[in-house]
């Protein structure tokens, strides 16, 4: 086996050394620590010991050449034989002059120079350290977004932070310096997320589609009586029965009636869409905003079977885990602003939708019944509806169809 | 100037010798040293000769003149001395030789390994084995030793495996033996730092009552070259130890060279001289005569023990090699000196006195050559599989008592370390 | 002397030898002091032929003991010398500590400016050369923190040449730093070429990305790695501090406001370093052109370690980059 040597560093941080003269040639028998070489650094002139024993095959650097530090400098056939002594020295030949994985000479002087490697060391696919949380009241920002936000006037403490942990980002400041009046008594915050897909879709729908909203107050006593009854039924046992639910229920029967509530105006096409079933969009108020999920074939689905679907859905919309498939692809939305206290408003249309149904609060209310005026359950329906595919009279209609059914539920007979 | 007063030393002339398991007793008497009289005439008459040349010869011829303690002559003869003698057995003898033989193998193959890329640097102490072996051989075992960075020889001496002496060359550690179960400090790289510690640390013998008894009172012996007698610390050294009576003797291994200042560089006068100024006895002992170190050096450690430190030994002994590895004496020294003390070698007289007197057989030189060549074989064999330090070691042991902000430093480099590929 | 005019290729080494030189032909007051600087030149070989040329009395191989070095070359400046001490290597200042920060750094104040001690202290500094313990520290912060004396550090061959003849020609005391692990590292000497002032920084690679600001033996790890890291199309600019006392930091406050990041290296520890003075000053000229916090790059709070260790002890291109990315990552 041939173990080369390669020049060591010889006196502290050496670089390189001038070969001045061989005392062995190829072919000579060498000691262990046999003096074969002379050389000459920067400091001094250096005998060299053989760290072989064995048979010389070559000499790899020429008298008079200089010779970088790690280079190899004469080759020594070791012999096959393995005695006490080679032992160690087989172990340097594996390594001398050999580049180590880490970039490395290693047994050269003390620790060996590393090569000029160009290169950086791979990393383990890590995900790099995000800079340290600062849990302090200070805004979050960089200094130069400091410095913009005093030469636009803005008060970090306004700002919302769109960026990593809330830090407030340049885009920020500019845009919180776009807004006229900008002052501390407010406080804003970017418009992202279900607000945002909000805000597109409404005002996509109010400037597509002619909105008529047609209002009707009705007396739902005789519904709020039923929803007493059947609540005390075995089959409804658990089951969360609300006006909601029988507002749903007489909307998928009043669209029997009025087809063109439940149809789609296709500008692209230039066409009307009518479905011949009902995908039931339900405005829910969430944490992250207002979202519409749909029941899909609500008109399929008897009083019960749809109150379970109402209760799923909320909880669904609630705890952000709708399916991405329910929100899309309704044909026709309810919004219940009764939750809130409120009578009634003019809802906005769902895109694509051609109607949507407000149900206000439930209220006891003075009603005139028989001529005599008597406390009854007052409830307000608005109903908007895209006026390109729907007429005031097939509206009305469907409106007062609604309006029928909550007053006498049993006219659900004839529908 | 009066003489400062002294204890009485317990070890006079004819007394029994006490058992070594290697040696013999000195047999010698207290030394006084003449004080200087009246400061009269000039500072010629005061100090000796001012001219460089004169005081060169002067430095020189001191290192042979009458005030040297010898024992054994270059040639190898076993000379008395006045104040000075030993009784000695041939396995005395013999136990000495084979120590300088094996350290001075050590130092060789330690050498060679440097000049194979294995160890940084090496500091040789070629020519000083009998110095360093004379002198760690009069210690006893409660004894403490502060060397310098070349004292292998004492730490031989001491007990201390020559395969401990790599780590500092090699780089993997500054110093792994024991100083406490060695009796033998850490190497100072610092020139002459170790002084001023050893004299602390023989006041705090006094302080603990250890000094008294010549047999098993405590001592301490600092060790530092020629060059170190020109620092600061070792005059404040001096000072302290001379103040406060601290029982340590201060051995100066004067080897001619500081690098490449020869001893005219430092002084004026010879070494040991200086110690009459700080109150204390000096003495010049052939450092290349191992038995005179011994006698010598074991005489002050019984001073210092029985209280009457300190004592300064200058040792005259040459530096055969080279300062260190990065060191070209060919620079700066004549090669006809190294001719000149190469026939002083303190090896070649000693085995040349067991021959003639026929005190060792042949077979005795024979199995210390097999143990040399043994001890090279293992100080190589360890040397190149010595494990490198992990990165750790760079945060370990600097603080006694805990310290957070370390412990994160080294927390979030090995864990720089680990996000390589090639990482651990 | 190497006077005439003309390019050659020099070591560090060779170009502070060079520079001595001419400063001693240029003024005989100029004298060279410390332990064997004389026949032997310097165990670096800095002095190499200067005893041989110039004389005993120029050239003095003194005793063994800093603090004499140094008080001594007081005394010789008080009598109109210009000394030039060596100290052997950086662990070897601290003994010469007291006579520096107590004395040397003070005659003028003292004198109310009467007496000048214009003293340059050579100290050969840093790691890398796998040395044994005191031979691979970074003092420099100990002395920039001094008031009274001035302290630089030259990084290449060429600088080496001018920056000793110009710290030999200052009449205030300097610590001169050598980076002793690049002495042998060669580069092109123009002796035409005009030096830039003695105590200015110098911008040696522009970029973009950010500011990697060092000096010593650290700029030529500092200019490797952002010759890695145009390879990952980043564009460091490097800046070569050059003198620590007084900083002149005009040319790192320009960079900052161009880059907004600045990662300042150094082998020393890094607290309570010269390098945290960097990053307060560049935290409060430049504080609104900060992308990122100034990062740091130093040797570990611990001494210097073993040789074995000391790869993973000194800065090097990955921990460079490693903090670019960081100082990206804001």
């Amino acid at each position: 086996m041939t173990s080369v040597f390669a020049l060591p560093d010889v006196g502290e941080g050496l670089t390189e050394a001038e070969v001045l003269r061989w005392l062995v040639a190829p072919g000579d028998t060498v000691t262990l620590n046999q003096i074969i070489v002379e050389i000459e650094t920067a400091k001094a002139a250096v005998e060299l010991p053989s760290p072989y024993a064995g048979v010389v095959t070559e000499l790899l650097a020429e008298p008079g050449a200089t010779v970088a530090v790690g280079s190899p400098l004469i080759a020594i056939d070791t012999g096959d034989a393995r005695d006490a002594t080679a032992q160690p020295t087989a172990e340097i030949s594996q390594q001398i002059g050999a580049e180590g994985p880490d970039g490395r000479i290693t047994t050269l002087v003390g620790y060996g120079p590393r090569t000029q490697a160009m290169a950086r060391r791979s990393r383990k696919p890590a995900a790099a350290a995000p800079p340290a949380e600062d849990q302090g009241s200070v805004p979050l920002a960089k200094p130069p977004v400091r410095k913009l936000a005093k030469e636009l006037g803005i008060d970090l403490s306004t700002v919302p932070g769109s960026g990593t942990d809330g830090v407030i980002t340049r885009d920020d400041v500019r845009r919180a310096a776009s807004r006229p009046g900008a002052d501390p008594g407010q406080r804003r915050e970017p418009v992202r997320g279900v607000r945002k897909a909000t805000a597109a879709a409404v005002v996509s729908s109010a400037f597509t589609a002619p909105h008529v909203t047609m209002f009707l107050t009705v007396d739902v006593t005789a519904m709020m009586q039923l929803r007493a009854r059947l609540a005390e039924r075995p089959a409804f046992r658990g089951v969360k029965l609300t006006p909601l639910t029988f507002t749903a229920r007489a909307l998928c029967l009043a669209v029997r009636r009025t087809p063109e509530v439940n149809a789609s105006w296709d500008e692209a096409a230039d066409e009307i869409v009518y479905f011949d079933h009902v995908h039931l969009g339900i405005a829910v108020d969430t944490p992250r905003g207002l979202v519409v999920p749909k029941i899909r074939y609500a008109d399929r689905m008897p009083l019960h079977e749809l109150a379970v679907a109402l209760e799923e859905l909320a909880t669904a919309a609630r705890d952000g885990h709708t399916p991405p498939g329910d929100m899309l692809g309704g044909t026709i939305t309810i919004t219940n602003i009764g939750i809130f206290g409120i009578d009634t408003g003019t809802p906005i249309l769902n895109p694509g939708e051609s109607a949507i149904l407000a149900l206000g609060a439930i209220r006891e209310q003075p009603w005139v019944v028989d001529g005599a005026v008597v406390p009854r359950q007052v409830c307000q329906l608005a109903l908007s509806v895209d006026h390109r595919v729907v007429d005031g009279a097939q509206g009305s209609r469907f409106l007062s169809d609604i309006g029928a059914l909550l007053t006498d539920p049993a006219l659900a007979l004839t529908f | 100037m009066p003489p400062r007063k002294r204890a009485p030393s317990r070890s006079s002339p004819g007394a029994k010798p006490v058992g070594s398991p290697i040696v013999g007793q000195p047999t010698v008497g207290p030394v006084v040293e003449p004080l200087a009289g009246p400061i009269v005439g000039t500072a010629m008459e005061i100090d000796g000769p001012h001219n460089p040349q004169q005081i060169i010869a002067g430095l020189r011829a001191t290192s042979e003149g009458e005030d040297l303690v010898q024992l054994l002559t270059p040639e190898g003869q076993r000379v008395s001395h006045p104040r000075f003698d030993l009784e000695i057995s041939a396995a005395g003898i013999q136990a000495l030789y084979r120590d300088m033989v094996l350290v001075r193998r050590v130092d060789r193959e330690a050498n060679v390994l440097q000049r194979q890329g294995q160890l940084g640097l090496w500091a040789p102490l070629l020519g000083q084995e009998a110095a360093q072996v004379g002198a760690g051989r009069a210690m006893a075992p409660q004894d403490m030793a502060f060397p310098s960075y070349r004292e292998h020889g004492v730490a031989w001496c001491r007990g201390v495996d020559p395969t401990e002496l790599l780590g500092i060359f090699r780089g993997v550690d500054q110093g792994s033996w024991d100083p406490n179960s060695t009796g033998f400090q850490l190497y100072a790289v610092v020139v002459g730092t170790q002084c001023l510690h050893a004299t602390g640390y023989a006041m705090g013998q006094r302080l603990d009552g250890k000094i008294g008894n010549a047999e098993t009172g405590e001592a301490t012996i600092c060790f530092f070259g020629d060059g170190a007698t020109s620092q600061g610390d070792v005059h404040e050294a001096f000072v302290w130890a001379a103040v406060y009576d601290a029982p340590v003797v201060f051995f100066c291994q004067n080897n001619q060279w500081a690098i490449s200042a020869s001893l005219d560089r430092q002084t004026r006068v010879p070494l040991y001289r200086r110690a009459r100024g700080y109150g204390f006895p000096g003495i010049r002992v052939d450092g290349n005569d191992v038995l005179a170190v011994f006698a010598v050096t074991q005489w002050a450690l019984r001073e210092c023990r029985t209280g009457n430190g300190p004592v300064l030994i200058e040792a005259c002994t040459y530096r055969m090699d080279a300062h260190t590895t990065s060191d070209d004496p060919t620079r700066y020294r004549l090669a006809d000196e190294l001719e000149e003390w190469k026939l002083k070698d303190p090896l070649e007289r000693v085995r040349v006195h067991l021959v003639r007197e026929g005190l060792a057989e042949p077979d005795f030189f024979a199995g210390v050559i097999d143990e040399a060549d043994e001890l090279a074989r293992r100080l190589r064999d360890y040397c190149t599989s010595m494990p490198v330090p992990g990165p750790e070691r760079i945060f370990s042991n600097i603080y006694a008592e805990a310290s957070p902000s370390l412990d994160a430093a080294r927390a979030d480099f090995l864990a720089y370390h680990a996000s390589f590929e090639d990482g651990h | 002397m190497a006077g005439s005019a003309g390019t050659q290729t020099i070591t560090l080494a060779k170009g502070l030898n060079q520079g001595l030189r001419a400063a001693m032909e240029a003024d005989p007051k100029v004298i060279v002091m410390g332990e064997d600087v004389g026949k032997l030149g310097g165990v670096f070989r800095i002095t190499d032929g200067l005893q041989k040329d110039f004389g005993e009395q120029r050239v003095l191989d003194t005793p063994l003991g800093e603090s004499g070095i140094i008080g001594t070359a007081v005394g010789l400046a008080l009598r109109g010398y210009r000394p030039v001490c060596e100290i052997q290597f950086d662990g070897f200042v601290y003994p010469a500590f007291d006579q520096i920060v107590t004395q040397l750094a003070r005659f003028h104040y003292r004198s109310q400016g009467k007496l000048r001690m214009p003293v340059v202290v050579r100290v050969p500094h840093g790691g890398g050369i796998g040395a044994v313990e005191h031979h691979s520290e970074s003092p420099e912060s100990y002395f920039a923190h001094t008031p009274g004396i001035k302290v630089v550090a030259c990084a290449n061959a060429v600088d080496a040449y001018w920056m000793i003849q110009q710290a030999i020609a200052c009449d205030d005391p300097v610590i001169f730093f050598e980076p002793k692990r690049r002495y042998w590292e060669k580069a092109s000497l123009d002796l035409a070429a005009a030096p830039p002032p003695l105590f200015s920084s110098r911008l040696v690679r522009s970029g973009t990305t950010a500011t990697v600001v060092t000096y010593g033996p650290m700029v030529r790890t500092a200019l490797d790695a952002a010759t890695v890291a145009e390879q990952d199309g980043q564009r460091l600019e490097v800046i070569d501090l050059r003198t620590l006392s007084p900083l002149d930091l005009a040319p790192v406050f320009d960079s900052v406001r161009r880059t907004g990041r600045l990662i300042c290296v150094s082998e020393a520890p890094g607290e309570a370093s010269l390098i945290g003075e960097l990053a307060a000053r560049v935290s409060q000229e430049c504080f609104y052109s900060l992308e990122a916090p100034v990062l740091r790059v130093t040797g570990f709070d611990t001494p210097y370690p073993p040789a074995k260790c000391e790869e993973d002890y000194l800065p090097d291109v990955d921990r460079i980059l490693d903090a670019v990315d960081r100082a990206l990552g804001y």
